[in-house]
């Protein structure tokens, strides 16, 4: 399958084996994306016609650029270079067209249309490279385990961990937190861990946080402070 | 299978879902790859975006989605072992990971013996709800998100070199292009009013967050959601296949009355309430 190279100042950015209409431009919606103030929402398309890869310009305000010649509309060959402000893309025809390009070490494999799928070779170095550019979100430190700490009532244990991804607190076996009494639920309320840290979901009880009452979803903070069924519990990590 | 056999979901918290779906070919595509599975009475849903092209990609959605109904399913042998990393999950969330790990086998042996089939995937994501604990499994840039009280949670990460901009289409992992895959889970709490939501990237890479979020909050029917949602997707030029899968969380009946009894006797019964 014939694949576009996407390249700013010499440096390619990204690549895209072409699917039956690829769609080029600034907003998000198009096949290949151009972050380009110089390039139009929709700017331009290129579309399967028999065996040609046809390129139309989408009436774009800058002009679509085929080897430095203004196009309305062009057949691509192999080896063009279409220019959208200051990226252009290199026109592969030849690519993929025998099973050795298709074996190439690289073994980046698309769809007809946008995804593409990397190995995990070239996962490790594309995160490496990010990573250096500081692009990994805040997650929580998977070491940092959760734990609720007794201040108040009668409970077995000084301090629950919260290492478990779900922990219930209630009357239930299987809860964590056991709690006593006639009334009190199976599941008051049920503690789950994601990457970003911990949620408290009030189930069947009347529980408070920090004095209000516990309703919905709440994100737990170190030092928020919990009160259900006659115990009082504060939220903190564990080194 | 009834969802009490779960073990380790304690009992006494059923919810009841009320669901919509909608899947769509999109603008610019010529094939539907996409597939939804809903098997509502085992609380499991799934959408599956696949990827390879005529007929492959079809052919590697299908199969996951079938395949993890299946192994989900299917009576757990006694003894099957954990994994050391396993051992903090609810035993329905390790066997969600097992049967999404399973497909990824299935997918990757056929893509092996089928020339035609070679280089094809999937991505999925899954939520199987037990009680009111649901376990969501991704693999790939299919998203799940929970709306709750006018708030849209995204609940996975994409398996993408960037969450958006310029590198969003540039999957890192998907069912059936290599031996193993890492799948990631977690594991949340649901609420009466809650919605889920599954969709594939062609709803995501479509239509902002913020619009889903207002549709749910406009409309709040689960399948008048999905077609709204796909039809936002196809009018911003639809340059995917879309699939949208909403889960409405509704109370237990038991809920339901302790709701009504609570308003009752705090005297704030209001007759929109006493209407629905």
């Amino acid at each position: 399958m014939p694949r576009l190279i996407l390249r700013l100042d010499d440096r390619e950015v990204n690549r895209w084996s072409l699917g039956p209409v690829v769609t080029i431009g600034r907003l998000p919606d198009n096949t290949i994306v151009i972050d380009s103030s110089a390039a139009s929402g929709h700017h331009a398309c290129a579309a399967l016609e028999g065996h040609d890869f046809v390129l139309e310009d989408l009436a774009s305000t800058n002009g679509t650029f085929v080897n430095d010649t203004r196009v309305n509309r062009h057949t691509l060959r192999n080896g063009d270079v279409i220019r959208i402000g200051d990226h252009t893309l290199e026109f592969d025809a030849k690519h993929g067209g025998d099973v050795d390009a298709r074996q190439a070490a690289e073994r980046i494999v698309s769809n007809p249309g946008d995804t593409v799928f990397l190995d995990a070779d070239k996962h490790q170095a594309l995160l490496a490279m990010l990573q250096e550019a500081g692009a990994d979100g805040q997650a929580l430190d998977s070491n940092k385990v959760g734990v609720l700490r007794v201040l108040k009532g009668p409970a077995d244990r000084p301090e629950y961990h919260l290492q478990a991804h779900t922990s219930f607190i209630g009357k239930a076996d299987t809860s964590l937190v056991r709690l006593k009494g006639w009334f009190t639920p199976r599941i008051a309320i049920v503690i789950t861990r994601s990457d970003q840290g911990y949620t408290a979901t009030r189930m069947r009880s009347t529980a408070k946080i920090n004095g209000e009452p516990l309703t919905g979803h709440c994100d737990l903070k170190e030092g928020d402070v919990l009160r259900v069924g006659g115990l009082t519990l504060e939220f903190g990590f564990s080194r | 299978m009834s969802r009490g056999d779960l073990p380790g979901t304690p009992e006494g918290f059923y919810l009841r879902f009320q669901v919509g779906a909608r899947t769509d070919t999109g603008r610019v595509r010529t094939l539907n790859e996409d597939v939804f599975l809903l098997r509502p009475e085992q609380g499991l849903f799934l959408v599956c975006d696949g990827m390879g092209g005529c007929p492959a990609g079809e052919v590697a959605s299908e199969m996951a989605a079938l395949s993890i109904l299946e192994h989900v399913s299917r009576r757990e042998r006694p003894g099957t072992a954990a994994s050391a990393e396993d051992g903090d999950y609810l035993p329905q969330s390790r066997r969600l990971r097992r049967a999404v790990e399973q497909s990824n086998q299935y997918i990757f042996e056929r893509a092996q013996a089928e020339p035609d089939r070679a280089g094809m995937g999937s991505t999925v994501v899954g939520a199987w709800i037990s009680g009111a604990i649901v376990s969501v499994a991704h693999v790939g840039d299919s998203r799940a998100y929970l709306w709750h009280r006018n708030r849209l949670a995204r609940l996975t990460r994409d398996h993408s070199l960037t969450e958006d901009g310029a590198h969003k289409n540039v999957l890192l992992r998907a069912l059936g292009r290599e031996a193993k895959v890492a799948v990631d889970v977690r594991e949340l709490a649901v609420q009466p009013d809650d919605y889920l939501l599954l969709c594939s990237d062609g709803l995501t890479n479509a239509v902002p967050e913020a619009t889903v979020s207002n549709a749910i909050a406009r409309l709040r029917d689960p399948q008048r959601i999905c077609d709204e949602l796909v039809d936002l997707a196809n009018r911003h030029g639809g340059p995917d296949n879309i699939t949208v899968v909403v889960v409405a969380v509704i109370g237990s009946m038991w809920h339901s009355l302790s709701d009504w009894t609570r308003r009752l006797s705090g005297g704030h019964i209001a007759a929109a309430d006493s209407a629905s």
